[in-house]
Formats: structure tokens, C-alpha cells, sequence
């Protein structure tokens, strides 16, 4: 049973237990699609497979629904750090670096994304040999540094793209233009969640604010709004959950209790309408998430071994409080939230000083601010997730829109965007641990192994969520859209 | 295998080891003899009549010769270069060479092909099957023919009639007529987006009882002469080509004097402008007079320069995807095909071929995403304001010149410095402080006064000194036509004593007498409600001119020249009623607006796999051509002129498109579900009509009226004719066999119900609490900040005073969440939306329980049932159910709610009314 049914009202239960009702005489779908009078299938056009898509409830469109095939994930961490972190100075170890150190080789264009380009620098952080694989990880990220051995690492990633905002978009929702459904909304709108008492889809946004793409990241696009990600954070709670202060708890429950009544009357004019039934269990799913989300989002009961782990004190403002944002992600995912998305970095306007991984100058500075935000609170919510043996079930990605420069701008000091090659991270259910996968060049500047596509990197996520990313589709003027637009190979080899 | 060799065999034997120049020198190649036994043993068994790969094939003269579903012709007569046959053969790149997953072909059989092609590439005619022809089976595509009216015994009209048809072959009836006040509820949200008021209820029942059909029409006709009808059918057509007030993307930055064309289309549906006509402005608005609808052009998202990136590859992109997002509005809204599914390759269903994509693209090479003084029609009250005040300008110029002979102008965007002519090959500015960025530097002569002599396409060269200019700020950008923030700037960091400085060398002597110059004039045009801007120009610099580059003479110096005026107060006293002037002018003179800005056109061409870095053949600007769409233009036609010829054959009356696109987007709006339920897409990959005979009368009946009192093209006309349907009057009440038969109402059996949109929530609340303020049109009201260049917008205040207006006035900031209603489906405009998505979430009922509006609307709506029954709680309370439900409690009801009135006060029954499932629906 559904685990928000038991407390339902008479209506509530009455309705969402005639589901079936609903979906035989074709009601369901009024509201939510047209499947069935689409005269074509166009999927089925570039890959010969035909859509699947899920059938929405409207009474209940966050019903947990069925993977396409059995997932080897059943929830997701998604870390995005915006502005591009430079994969040659974290994960991707380039001797030649050290070698051309200072000069400019031939290949080097004269002109990338911000302007004119300089010479080869090696990297402003030391590399060593981490744990049994001896993965060469340099000191920027210490602390992640320790759990190299756990980690996939997709060092072949390219993008279309060398702008941030688009890239953002392309990331998160397959496309570089605005409007787009996010990866999140696609997963919620396929699969539902196991607990409707909190929103299926998070999205906690950095302190700072939110990221270039704004809402587009985890917004719903053309999907119906049930699909977005709803955004909190441990500092902010979803806009309007809370009882206004005017307003006593008894009125306020005065005024549930009326609207309820009238919306019984009313529902005998239209018995059988799932519309109306959507909106009053909507009501009662409100007052649950009134209490669920506070819960949630209260961290106090935490252990000071917790805290400390995660480092809430002791560093910057900005790490305490994305520390605390890394521990609400945690305890999302123990309450069975589908699709958590935590951001590191804002708009570079949202906040003074340092915003996100965007270094075009002084790298040596501003990667190092970025990392001490993230990296202790990071590799602390990985750990914990694994301790408490919720990465059986879920699949932590670790991300950026791009990669930046093996040399530096030109008289500058800080690396330009990259979107030939770069390196993202995935750790947990369905993915084998202490693999790097994809090569870049010997300098990092393009893929040079078995490159990664946005697209394939997205197929390989939703395989892992079991869904197959050429079916799952959504009707929209004219076209059955994917995620993976009509691309996208999953990544075989790096699934356990 | 064998046939691999086969061909070897057969294509050494007849051409043994020709190199191409050999055969063309020595012999003609036989394309049957030669080549096609080639083609056959390696290219068959992909593209044949097997499997017809990227949707071409060797074996057939119509696409071996014109190409596939790349739309590339494989073969251009006399061009190996330009011929794709000969490009993939000759591919390095193994994963788009063909062969696929083979070795390349041998060079002697590349070469015979080659020679093939430079001789021409003859193909007998009767090669293959049939050629295809330019016809389709696509039934959207075909002539509209209206069709008889069938025989229904009844039926109240003739839109009933077909419906009827269909509903007694389902074994189904129209239900019973609405009762009234579910009547007037359903009609008036429908026409004006808010509910009726508890008087004209009463009025409308009192009426019904006389005569409800003289009642109801009387209705229609009030409602559809309100001013309120515009308001909420501009909604929907805004919904379609996803119009907002925001670029979209990083910086998401305001688009200044936007809202005109928001204006523009309000008064359109207000003043019934025929549908025709809405869309010829809209395409070509400058060429009629009516600038401001070339809005629609622009009205899609588009990524600014500063955030493209300086790669050239990039720019073009951009300017590619813009053009699309152009194509993509047309197409959703006007033509209802998914053109943009064209722009890579042939459209997989429709018959769109990527031609056709690059030639509509090329109709609208000459619109830019950006603002311009929007064309006035003739005798228009502005445009004659505007010639008076431009008149006292030239009068004051005059003076000017006659007294002064130099002087600036500060038009906030942009400086202008005016001196006596002189001849000058270089031109060099010098800046006394440090702190310079400039966009763009203009210098005009006499001669042509118009005509900037700066501009790096004529020829004009910009320099400056070595290592003075910022890496991000080269010296040409001064003078490249690109406005914003791709400027020139100085490196801040110069060592003391030396100043900033440039130099424009044209390339013959000219005659020179103005320069204007900004630091961003782009966004003093094109934005606002920026903390980080200030529309500032440079004023002090030092202009000096020479003719061979080394003996300078100056003719403009700021110092000197402010001296020369505080020792001359009759100049001063010029220079500061002209500045008056001017600022007169920039007050009530024409306002900049973003509804597109016009460039010089390039010459198009289709971009193979949908790639800028890819032209291939050129095209003419052109409609569909399986649609006829040849307009007469060519690469060049003017910019205008090519989008009024598009604008022409769009609405042609013959059109098959236009019009059955638009009835059926009409019915999407009152049903709810259009005829055909894909209201952007009549191709293959939509739906089909449910009532293909309906949908076609009506197509025809709204180009070539034969109803009583109906105007050709009148989008009004055409709503009356179905509001005044048996379809339209009846009740939405379910039963069992309809349900049985037709649970989606496709049929209409009944009218079915609906949610209600987030506008009408918003606006029906406001009407109820009675602060509506019903202005129409003007500038946005506003709920957002005013912001940092690079930041996100916030929502800062979406519920106080001035917020109290119809939502089609709340900036519509692109994928900004406005914390209430986006939650219920408010588009967030990135994307076009020829239908909004309902969905049901737990965030809509705690955004309409818990947000600020909602509490404080709640406590309006009470104080306002008590003011009107202040001693009275009963009859207070009814009065509630009256300005939120447009009707009185029954009894239970108002027992119910007094209980709570009386315990917790009034603003709890009201809080409760606005969430009712009754309010947000549809009846």
C-alpha cells in the first residue's frame, strides 16, 4: 500500500482506490496525454523501438510506476558543480603538462570561448597515488582523494558547447536550448516515487543561490508541472509550505476541514471526475508534506560526529552551510526521495566573491575556495551514504558542464571552458567501482578513448534508473521527445 | 560477395586504371555501364528498395541525383566538389565515409565516378521508378473543400449537424442544455478569463427565464464586445510562440518595451482584426505600418552574445539556432508543422524537405533578436509628435552650427559630437582617463548623412596602439556593427602618461563632420531594470584627423571646447536648450522596443546535417514548396519586402494550413481538445481529426463566411459560431454511457469540464476581493528585482497593490518561477506551447493556501462581504459564495460555513472558497 494512503480521508481513499476505474475508462490520461491518438510513433522511426509511456493517474500522478526493466538503481544523487571544474588539475593526471609547462605546442587555437589563448600549464595541484588502485588524484580534493578506489570515472566526456548556461541546459536536460525537461522531471515523470509524503524530485540549491540555468535545470519543460523538481535547502524551506503566522493551527485546520466538505459536495455534481479527485488528495498530501518536509529538513537531531564529519563547523560560512545542505541530501535519500540534485556553485552574481568552479583568472585561488566548500562535506555525504548502506540502491553522480584548459588565457591565469574532453564521476548501485573509463589526450584537451557523449552519459543514467532511454518519451508539438533527443549509447562497460 | 567482385570485374573490363582526367579527355562514361555497377555492389544493400538508409537510393534517378533525407543533392553536374556522392567516398573520417564499416573504394572507381559527375552526370530519365512528384498524401496538406452539411434532424446548426453525425453513429446524444448560471460561468471565463459577478448572474437568470436563447446570444455578443475578450485569447496565442519579456539563458536579461507587442496582439483579438491580416502584420508589421507586431519574430528565447563566446564557430551556431527559434514559432503557431524537424535533414514524415527549412529560414536572414524605433502608420498622432519634435532638433542643429560649430549631443545610449566637415583618411580618438570601453564608434560625413563611413565592412581599419588594448577588448570591435558588450577596451593597468587611444583609417579620404559613439548602446536599447548598468557614454576625448597618418589636426577637444562655453554664454545657453531638446525627444520621440531588429540579409544556404560549418547549395527565400511556396524572391530581395511575399503566400485563402490551424486552435479553447488534439502539429506525426468534415467547414466558413453577420478571417465571428452550438450550451454532467462509450468527451456528448488556468485563479480572486484593477495594456507590472548583469531574477514582491492586475500584465520572465502559479502550469515560455499541460501537485494547494496573495486576497474578499453586511455574519457569509462563486449558499453550506465564520472569523470560509475544486474549474 501506498504509504501516504493509510491516512487519507474517506474521499481520498475512495478515490485513489478506484485507480483502476480511472485508467479503464481512459480518464487518467485525459489530463496527462494523448497517447493513444497520436496517429505515429516516431521513435520508432530512428531506433524501431516504440515509446513507452508511463500511464499518469492524475489523482495520483507520484504512484511509484515500473521500470522498464529491472534497475540496478532505484534513486539518484545528482552533484552539480557549476562553471566547469578543471579536470586537469582534479582527476585527470597529465604529465605532459609539466613537460610543455610554459610553452605553446602546435594544436593550441588561437581563440577559444573567452578570447585569445597562452601557454601550457601544468597543474596548480600536486598529484598522488590514491588507495589500492593507485589512482592519481590530486591534493585540491583531499578528502575525495581517500575514496578514489570506490569511483567510475568518465574521463571521455565532451559536450556541444563551451558556454555555461547552455551547457547547464545541456547537462541536465539533453539540449542546449531553454524549456527542456530535466533529467530529474524525466525520472520522476517515469517512475513516481515510494514516498509521496515528500516531493519526489529535490532540488537543494547551493547557499549562494541558484545556478546560471536557473530553474531549467530541474525544471519540468514541457512535462506537466507535477514533474519539477521542488527546491529547498537546509536554509530554506519550499516557498508556502508553512502555515501562515496569521493564521492559528486550529483555523488553519478549520479551513481544511471546510474546503474538504465543499469539495465532497461539489464531487457529487461529477462522481466519477479524476480531476477533481487529483485536486482533493492533493490537498491531503499538502498537510502531510507540511509536517514530512520540516522533519527533514531538521538536521539538530544529528550526532556531533556527523557534523563534524561533514565538517558544518570549522571551515568557511559557505562550507557550514553546504555541509548542512549535504547532510538534508542524506537524509533525502534514507526517506526514499527519487531524485535528489545538489548543487556547488550559484550564478556568478548570486553571492560575493567566488561563486562556482568558473576560473578564467587565478585559478590558483578560486578552485581552491570552490574546493574547500566542497570537498570534506562531499566526500563525507558519499561515505556516510555507503555506511549506512543506501548506495545499494542509489547512484551518486558527481558533475560539471565541461572541462577547462590545459593552458592558460592568454597573459592570464586562470584556464578557459573545455568542452572536448572532462571527467564527471558516478559512485553506488549499478556502476563498478575503481574504473576510469575514456581517455583524454596526453595533454587533456581532447578526448583521445572511446569518447562519452552528454547523451550517452544520460542513456547510461537512466539504464541504471531501468529505464530504457530511446523509449521513455513524452508527445510534444510534434515529436516524441527523450531526453537523448535521438542519440545516446549506454556506457556497457562501466555497469556492473 | 559475388557481387563485389562482379562489379570489380565489370569495372575494370570497361575502364581499366582511368585516371578521371583520361576519360574525360578520351571517352564518355556510360552511367549505365559504368557507374551504376558500382553503386550497385556498394551502395545497394543500404540504399536500395531493401532498407533506403538516410532515405536514398542508388537505384532510383530522383534521389540518386537530388539526395536523401540529408537534402543534399549527391550529385552536382560538372562540381565534384559541391557533389555529396563524391565528398563521402572521399571521407577521412571513417565513421561518415561510405562505404560504412567497409574499406574505401578503390581510387580507380572513385575516379570514374568523378569523371562521371564533371561530365555532367546524366542518368537516363527512365532510370529507377517513377520520379516522385510534388504532391502528398498528408490530408492537412490538401485543398480545403467544405463539405456538405449533413442531415441531422435537430441539429441547431450546422457546426451541430456534423457533430450529431458522429455522435448517433456511437450510439450517442448531445446531453441537455446547461442550466444558466453553469452557463455563464462557462462562457465568460472562456471569453474574458474571469468569472461573472453575482449581478450578472442574476441578470443572465432573469433574462434565461424570458427567452434563453435571446439570453444567451445577448451574452456571447456582451462578452465578446468586452475589452477583458482580448486579454484572455492574447494569453493563448502568447502561450504558443512562448512570448516572454526576458531573453531567456544566463543572463536572462529584460527585453525594454517588449510589452507593445503583447499590447499589440491584445487589441488585435479586441478589435477582431481579421486573422489574415494578424498574421501578415506580425510577419511583416514594418511593411503595414504596424511595427510593433514583427514582436511575434523575436519572441522566442535567443542566448546574447556576451554569453556565446568569441569562437567563430559558436556565433554562427548561435545565429543558427535563432533563425530556428524564428522557424519554430512560425511553424507551431501559423503553419502548424514542425518545420524545425527539417533543419538537419529531410523531415522523417512530412513532406518538408531541409530545402524548404533554409529557404523559410532565409524569408526572416534579415531579422536579428534586438530592438528598433517600431514603424508607425501614416497620420498617427506619435509620428506626427515625433516630425515636430525631430523639426526643432534640425532647427536647433542649425543654430548650432551657424554659432557654435561644435557640440555634443547626450542621447543616454550613445554620445553624438558634431563638427565643421573635414577631409580625413585617419581619425584618431584620445581618451584622457583610463577607465574607456567602447561598443562602437560611428563617424558620418555630409555626403551621405546616413551612411556610417566607420563601419569595418567598408573597408575601415581600427588600431591601436601595441599592447594597449584588453585581450577581451580588441581593437576592432569598435568598429565591427556589433553592439553590447563586445567592445573596445583598454587594458586598466597602462602606466602613467599614457592615454588611451585609437585610430579608424578609411580607405579613401572622406569628408567628415559627426561621430557617435556608446559604451552599450545595445543594452540602453534593448534592456533595463539592470543595478549594474548605466547608459553612459565617454564625453571628453580629443578627435584629430590627417591624410597621410602623420601630420594630425585637431577638430574636436572636449577641454578646450567646455572653456570655449564657460567663456561664451550665448553658446552655453545653445548647447542647454538643445540638450533639452534632444531630451525632449528621447521623453516623447519614438521608444526603442524589442520586437526585432533589422539586419543586412546574408545570402542562405542549407547547412548539411544542420551544421553552420557545413553550407552547401544557396536558396532563395521561399515558403513550402509542396505548398507552392515559391514567392518570387531571391538572396536579394529586401528584407521587408521577402517577409510581406512569405506573409502573402501564408495567407493566401488557399492556403490548407492557415486557416484549419486556426479554427482548430479556436476549438482547442473552448472544448479544451482541439479536432485535431495536436494543435502545433498537423503533420504525420500528429493526430488525426476526430471530425475531418467539421474541421473543414469551418476552415472554409472562416476564409469564405456563408453564415449570417460572419466576416472573412473574423477569429470573433468564428467564436460566436461555435458558442452558439447545442454543443457548446449543454451540460458537462457525466452518465454512464457516455462515460461507457467516450470517457475523453471526444465526441461531445457533453461539454467537458476543465481546470481552470493559473490566470483565471489569479484574476477571479482579485475580482472577488474587488481590487482587480482592469487598466488595460502598459508597461509589466512587476514582481522581480532589479538585478546584476549575471544573476538570476527574483521574485521580491508577487502579491502587493501593484500587483493587482490582470496576470496577462505580470512580466513574463522566462523559467523564473513566481512562487504561485508557475506551479500550475504556467509555461515557462522556452519552449512553444500549443497546449498548457494540467497537472495536479501538492505545491499548487499549499502555494493557494499559504502564499502571501492567497492570505491576503482571502482577508480582502472578507472585509469585503463585511463591509457590505456589517451586522450581519449570515448574510456576510453568503455574500462570499457570491463574489468567489458567482452564487448563493445552500443551506448546508451556509450552516457549515457560518460555524467556522463566527468561531474563526470570515477570512477562514474565504480562504477556503478560493481552494474550492468549484473555483478552479470549468463548469
Amino acid at each position: 500500500m501506498n504509504p501516504s494512503e493509510e491516512n487519507l480521508s474517506y474521499h481520498g481513499r475512495r478515490l485513489l482506490s478506484r485507480r483502476d476505474f480511472f485508467s479503464q475508462t481512459g480518464l487518467a490520461m485525459g489530463a496527462l496525454g494523448l497517447s493513444n491518438l497520436i496517429a505515429s510513433d516516431d521513435p520508432a522511426a530512428f531506433t524501431g523501438k516504440t515509446p513507452i509511456r508511463p500511464t499518469i493517474d492524475p489523482a495520483d500522478p507520484y504512484a511509484p510506476r515500473g521500470a522498464h526493466f529491472e534497475p540496478a538503481a532505484k534513486q539518484v544523487l545528482m552533484i552539480y558543480l557549476p562553471g566547469a571544474v578543471s579536470h586537469v588539475d582534479t582527476f585527470d593526471y597529465k604529465p605532459d603538462l609539466y613537460k610543455y609547462h610554459g610553452q605553446k605546442p602546435p594544436g593550441i587555437p588561437e581563440v577559444t570561448f573567452e578570447g585569445p589563448t597562452g601557454n601550457i600549464a601544468k597543474p596548480f595541484w600536486d598529484f598522488k597515488p590514491r588507495g589500492q588502485t593507485g589512482k592519481m588524484v590530486s591534493d585540491l580534493i583531499p578528502n575525495l582523494a581517500e575514496q578514489a578506489d570506490d569511483f567510475t570515472f568518465f574521463h571521455s566526456l565532451t559536450t556541444d558547447t563551451s558556454a555555461h548556461p547552455q551547457g547547464e541546459n545541456f547537462f541536465n536536460t539533453g539540449f542546449t536550448m531553454e524549456g527542456f525537461p530535466s533529467f530529474g522531471a524525466w525520472v520522476t515523470y517515469a517512475l513516481g516515487t515510494e514516498n509521496e509524503e515528500l516531493p519526489a524530485f529535490v532540488a537543494i540549491n547551493d547557499p549562494r543561490g541558484l545556478a546560471r540555468s536557473g530553474k531549467n535545470n530541474f525544471g519540468n519543460g514541457f512535462l506537466p508541472a507535477a514533474f519539477q523538481g521542488t527546491d529547498f535547502s537546509a536554509k530554506n524551506p519550499p516557498s508556502n509550505l508553512a502555515r501562515p503566522s496569521s493564521i492559528t493551527a486550529d483555523h488553519d485546520a478549520q479551513a481544511v476541514d471546510l474546503l474538504q466538505r465543499l469539495n465532497a459536495k461539489h464531487l457529487e455534481r461529477f462522481p466519477e471526475d479524476a480531476d477533481l479527485a487529483a485536486r482533493i488528495a492533493s490537498y491531503e498530501l499538502a498537510g502531510k508534506m507540511q509536517t514530512s518536509v520540516p522533519d527533514v529538513m531538521n538536521i539538530k537531531g544529528e550526532p556531533d560526529f556527523i557534523l563534524k564529519e561533514y565538517g558544518v563547523e570549522g571551515g568557511s560560512e559557505l562550507k557550514g552551510e553546504y555541509a548542512k545542505n549535504c547532510i538534508l541530501a542524506r537524509r533525502l535519500i534514507e526517506k526514499g526521495v527519487r531524485v535528489v540534485q545538489l548543487f556547488n556553485g550559484s550564478d556568478p552574481s548570486g553571492g560575493n566573491g567566488i561563486t562556482n568552479w568558473d576560473s578564467h583568472s587565478n585559478i590558483l585561488k578560486t578552485h581552491a575556495m570552490q574546493a574547500e566548500i566542497m570537498d570534506q562535506p562531499t566526500a563525507a555525504l558519499i561515505r556516510d551514504l555507503r555506511r549506512r548502506g543506501l548506495l545499494e540502491d542509489t547512484l551518486v553522480v558527481w558533475c560539471t558542464e565541461f572541462g577547462r584548459m590545459p593552458f592558460l588565457q592568454a597573459n592570464g591565469t586562470g584556464r578557459d571552458h573545455n568542452p572536448d574532453a572532462f571527467t564527471c564521476f558516478m559512485t553506488g548501485a549499478g556502476v563498478k567501482p575503481g574504473v576510469s573509463y575514456g581517455k583524454s589526450d596526453d595533454f587533456g584537451f581532447k578526448t583521445a578513448d572511446k569518447p562519452v557523449t552528454i547523451y550517452d552519459f544520460n542513456a547510461t543514467l537512466l539504464h541504471l534508473m531501468g529505464l530504457d532511454h530511446e523509449r521513455l518519451s513524452f508527445y510534444h508539438n510534434g515529436i516524441e521527445r527523450r531526453l537523448t533527443h535521438v542519440h545516446g549509447h549506454v556506457v556497457g562497460d562501466v555497469l556492473t | 560477395m559475388n557481387l563485389l567482385s562482379r562489379s570489380l570485374v565489370a569495372a575494370l573490363c570497361t575502364v581499366p586504371a582511368l585516371s578521371a582526367v583520361e576519360i574525360s579527355e578520351e571517352g564518355k562514361v556510360d552511367f549505365l555501364q559504368d557507374v551504376y555497377p558500382i553503386l550497385e555492389a556498394n551502395c545497394l544493400s543500404c540504399h536500395g528498395p531493401d532498407d533506403a538508409s538516410g532515405e536514398f537510393r542508388v537505384d532510383k534517378r530522383d534521389t540518386l541525383l537530388q539526395g536523401g533525407g540529408s537534402g543534399i543533392p549527391t550529385v552536382v553536374p560538372g562540381d565534384t566538389f559541391d557533389s555529396y556522392m563524391v565528398e563521402v567516398l572521399r571521407e577521412e573520417d571513417y565513421e561518415y565515409r561510405m562505404p560504412q564499416e567497409a574499406d574505401p573504394l578503390p581510387e580507380h572507381e572513385i575516379a570514374i565516378i568523378e569523371a562521371w559527375i564533371m561530365q555532367g552526370g546524366e542518368v537516363p530519365e527512365d532510370f529507377g521508378e517513377d520520379a516522385a512528384s510534388n504532391t502528398t498524401d498528408l490530408w492537412s496538406m490538401q485543398p480545403v473543400v467544405r463539405p456538405e452539411t449533413p442531415e441531422a434532424p435537430g441539429a441547431a446548426t450546422a457546426i451541430d449537424a456534423f457533430l450529431q453525425k458522429e455522435l448517433t453513429a456511437n450510439g450517442l446524444a448531445f446531453s441537455e442544455r446547461a442550466n444558466p448560471v453553469d452557463l455563464i460561468k462557462r462562457t465568460t471565463i472562456l471569453l474574458t478569463g474571469l468569472r461573472p459577478t453575482a449581478d450578472e448572474v442574476d441578470a443572465f437568470l432573469e433574462a434565461s427565464a424570458q427567452d434563453p436563447d435571446a439570453a444567451y446570444e445577448a451574452l456571447v455578443d456582451r462578452l465578446l464586445a468586452s475589452p477583458h475578450f482580448g486579454e484572455r485569447w492574447a494569453q493563448h496565442w502568447l502561450d504558443v510562440i512562448r512570448w516572454a519579456e526576458t531573453n531567456g539563458s544566463e543572463a536572462n536579461l529584460y527585453r525594454k518595451n517588449a510589452w507593445k507587442y503583447r499590447d499589440y496582439v491584445i487589441n488585435a483579438f479586441n478589435e477582431d482584426l481579421p486573422y489574415d491580416q494578424f498574421l501578415r502584420e506580425q510577419l511583416a508589421g514594418d511593411q503595414y505600418g504596424v511595427g510593433v507586431a514583427t514582436g511575434f519574430l523575436v519572441a522566442g528565447p535567443h542566448v546574447p552574445a556576451a554569453t556565446v563566446g568569441a569562437e567563430p564557430s559558436a556565433i554562427r551556431q548561435a545565429r543558427a539556432d535563432r533563425l530556428d527559434e524564428i522557424a519554430q514559432g512560425i511553424g507551431a503557431s501559423m503553419l502548424g508543422v514542425t518545420v524545425s524537424c527539417a533543419r538537419c535533414h529531410n523531415h522523417k514524415f512530412d513532406p518538408i524537405s531541409i530545402k524548404d527549412y533554409y529557404s523559410m529560414t532565409a524569408v526572416f536572414e534579415g531579422i536579428e533578436f534586438g530592438s528598433r524605433y517600431p514603424e508607425l502608420p501614416e497620420g498617427h498622432p506619435d509620428r506626427q509628435r515625433h516630425a515636430e519634435l525631430e523639426s526643432e532638433l534640425a532647427a536647433m542643429r542649425a543654430i548650432l552650427s551657424d554659432e557654435v560649430g561644435t557640440w555634443q549631443e547626450d542621447w543616454q545610449g550613445w554620445n553624438e559630437t558634431f563638427f565643421q566637415p573635414v577631409t580625413a583618411k585617419h581619425v584618431r580618438l584620445t581618451f584622457p582617463r583610463k577607465n574607456v570601453s567602447i561598443d562602437e564608434l560611428e563617424i558620418y560625413g555630409p555626403v551621405d548623412p546616413e551612411l556610417n563611413l566607420a563601419l569595418d565592412k567598408r573597408g575601415t581599419v581600427a588600431t591601436a596602439p601595441e599592447g594597449l588594448s584588453h585581450g577581451r577588448g580588441p581593437a576592432h570591435h569598435i568598429n565591427n556593427g556589433e553592439t553590447g558588450t563586445m567592445n573596445w577596451r583598454p587594458r586598466k593597468d597602462l602606466e602613467d602618461g599614457i592615454k588611451p587611444s585609437i585610430t579608424l583609417t578609411f580607405t579613401e579620404p572622406q569628408s567628415i563632420n559627426r561621430l557617435n559613439l556608446s559604451t552599450n548602446r545595445q543594452y540602453f536599447l534593448e534592456t533595463d531594470y539592470l543595478s549594474t548598468y548605466e547608459p553612459k557614454s565617454p564625453q571628453t576625448f580629443i578627435v584629430e584627423v590627417s591624410t597621410d597618418g602623420e601630420t594630425w589636426t585637431e577638430v574636436v577637444s572636449n577641454p578646450i571646447w567646455d572653456q570655449h562655453l564657460a567663456n561664451n554664454p550665448s553658446a552655453a545657453e545653445f548647447q542647454t536648450q538643445l540638450q533639452a531638446t534632444v531630451d525632449r525627444v528621447l521623453d516623447e520621440g519614438p521608444q526603442a522596443s524589442f520586437v526585432g531588429l533589422f539586419i543586412e540579409p546574408e545570402v542562405a544556404r542549407v547547412f548539411h546535417r544542420g551544421s553552420p560549418e557545413n553550407p552547401k547549395g544557396e536558396v532563395p527565400p521561399a515558403g513550402l514548396a509542396i505548398l507552392d511556396g515559391d514567392i518570387g524572391a531571391d538572396s536579394s530581395t529586401p528584407n521587408g519586402e521577402r517577409r510581406r511575399l512569405f506573409a502573402e503566400w501564408l495567407t493566401e485563402p488557399s492556403h490548407p494550413l492557415t486557416s484549419r490551424v486556426m479554427v482548430n486552435r479556436i476549438w482547442h479553447h473552448i472544448f479544451g481538445m482541439g479536432i485535431v488534439p495536436t494543435p502545433g502539429d498537423f503533420g504525420f506525426a500528429g493526430a488525426l481529426p476526430s471530425h475531418p468534415e467539421l474541421l473543414d467547414w469551418m476552415a472554409a466558413e472562416f476564409v469564405d463566411p456563408t453564415q449570417p453577420g460572419m466576416n472573412a478571417w473574423s477569429v470573433k465571428g468564428m467564436i460566436r459560431q461555435i458558442l452558439l452550438t447545442d454543443a457548446f450550451q449543454q451540460s458537462s454532467a457525466p452518465h454512464e454511457v457516455g462515460m461507457a462509450k467516450d470517457a475523453g468527451s471526444m465526441y461531445l456528448w457533453r461539454f467537458p469540464p476543465r481546470r481552470i488556468e493559473a490566470e483565471v485563479i489569479r484574476d477571479s480572486i482579485l475580482q472577488a476581493s474587488g481590487k482587480l484593477d482592469r487598466t488595460l495594456g502598459g508597461e509589466s507590472y512587476r514582481i522581480h528585482n532589479v538585478k546584476k548583469t549575471y544573476a538570476q531574477w527574483e521574485v521580491v514582491d508577487n502579491h502587493s497593490e501593484h500587483t493587482w492586475r490582470r496576470m496577462i500584465y505580470q512580466e513574463r520572465m522566462r523559467r523564473v518561477d513566481d512562487q504561485i502559479f508557475t506551479a500550475f502550469d504556467f509555461p515557462d515560455c522556452g519552449q512553444v506551447r500549443a497546449k498548457r499541460p494540467v497537472s495536479t501537485t501538492p505545491l499548487q494547494a499549499l502555494n493557494l493556501m499559504n502564499s502571501p496573495f492567497a492570505v491576503e486576497q482571502a482577508g480582502l474578499i472578507a472585509d469585503r462581504a463585511i463591509a457590505e453586511h456589517p451586522d450581519d455574519v449570515s448574510a456576510a457569509t453568503a455574500r462570499l459564495f457570491e463574489l468567489v462563486l458567482s452564487r448563493s449558499p445552500d443551506a448546508a453550506e451556509l450552516d457549515a460555513c457560518l460555524d467556522i465564520a463566527e468561531s474563526a472569523g470570515l477570512e477562514v470560509v474565504s480562504r477556503s472558497l478560493i481552494n474550492t475544486n468549484e473555483f478552479a474549474f470549468l463548469p
